[in-house]
């Protein structure tokens, strides 16, 4: 089938403000928007510039806006967009760089600074940890989280303020605020409870909606505020 | 599966004006379901039409009701217990709406400079809203 492909291009060096650029390109219903990509810079424009690297849906690189929503460029099919006119543009919400590729810098700053990592200083085990499976399936749904950023980039209250630290970095807060091994929850659910944590969450379910993982993100934040009210991590 | 608990980190203001919105939500719909079914108690099915009902249940004033056919509103219509639910109603209602635009605000302004005046001017209304509130309140 032949597709119409309108994409948003912006070159920082030449263009004053972005501009829609649109290309014709044969591609298969099976094909993804990445190939039909690929296609474009191979054949017809070497100029465009997007990211991409593992083309599988786990590496996070390639979110972009696609017919207006947040999606993985890698992750979606021609025939899943109902439609042969396909408009593609960078994520909102984060700084421009060139094309489809975005300053991820902000994004990653908030990731950080819910430290995203295991905190415990108790003298480690002779084995290793141990944790129940339920315990483990408590919050094995964040662990899903590949940092694509498709979430923090489709809320508005992100759009409105980049101070908020965003869906995703809550997400990964509550992947380990959640974990029994974890002993680092009170001061991440201190960071979260401040002017720029959770309470920026209005509940909208656009980044549920937007999360290439299926994740159920609105539901994660609502437990942190809870975790914050209650002082219950069940 | 042992159930864990952690310490609660010192509450936020963000924290208590969260839980003050959900708190005030429930209230005034509860407040306005005591006014209703006071109202109904009081005969309200013959007294009150529907739009003079509507009104009392979310704001039970006398002046709401002296143009029905209550022949004397003096009579359990008018009176401190009613003068008290309409202030906790209207405090409730005012802070909850006046905290929400402080949330909108805030959503899009941040941490700038601007963030003390502006909560210097919501509270400035807020005020404003409930000196008024209370006189009418206190002179019907
Ligand atoms: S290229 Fe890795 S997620 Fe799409």
């Amino acid at each position: 089938m032949k597709v119409t492909v309108k994409i948003l291009r912006y070159n920082p060096e030449k263009d004053k403000r972005p501009r829609y650029r649109t290309y014709h390109v044969e591609a298969e219903p099976t094909d993804r928007v990445l190939d039909v990509l690929e296609k474009i810079k191979g054949y017809q424009d070497g100029s465009l510039s997007f990211r991409r690297s593992c083309a599988h849906g786990i590496c996070g690189s390639c979110a972009m806006r696609i017919n207006g929503m947040n999606r993985l460029a890698c992750k979606t099919l021609i025939k899943d967009l109902h439609s042969d006119k396909i408009v593609i543009e960078p994520l909102l919400g984060l700084p421009l760089m060139k094309d489809l590729i975005v300053d991820m810098k902000p994004f990653f700053e908030h990731y950080q600074s819910v430290k995203p990592y295991l905190i415990n200083d108790e003298p480690p085990p002779l084995t290793e940890r141990l944790q129940s499976p339920e315990e483990r399936e408590r919050f094995d749904d964040t662990t899903k989280c590949i940092l694509c950023a498709a979430c923090t980039t489709s809320c508005p209250s992100f759009w409105s303020n980049g101070q908020y630290v965003g869906p995703a970095a809550i997400v990964n807060a509550h992947r380990f605020i959640f974990d029994s091994r974890d002993r680092g929850a009170a001061e991440r659910l201190r960071i979260l409870s401040d002017q720029f944590g959770v309470y920026r969450c209005h509940t909208i379910f656009n980044c549920t909606l937007a999360c290439p993982r299926d994740i159920q993100i609105t539901k994660a934040i609502g437990e942190v505020k809870r975790a914050i009210a209650t002082g219950s991590l069940d | 599966m042992r159930s864990r608990t952690v310490s609660q980190p010192a509450m936020s203001f963000e924290y208590i004006m969260w839980m003050f919105t959900r708190i005030s939500g429930l209230a005034l719909l509860f407040l306005g379901f005591i006014g209703l079914v006071m109202a109904l108690i009081m005969n309200a099915r013959n007294l009150l039409d529907m739009p003079t009902l509507t009104r009392w249940t979310f704001f039970p004033n006398p002046n709401h009701v002296v143009n029905s056919n209550i022949p004397d509103v003096s009579q359990g219509w008018a009176n401190a217990y009613w003068q008290i639910m309409e202030m906790v109603i209207a405090l409730f209602g005012i802070s909850h709406g006046f905290n929400g635009l402080r949330v909108v605000i805030e959503d899009f302004i941040g941490n700038t400079f601007w963030q003390p005046m502006i909560r210097g001017v919501i509270f400035l209304m807020w005020l404003f809203f409930i000196i008024i509130a209370f006189y009418v309140i206190l002179a019907s």
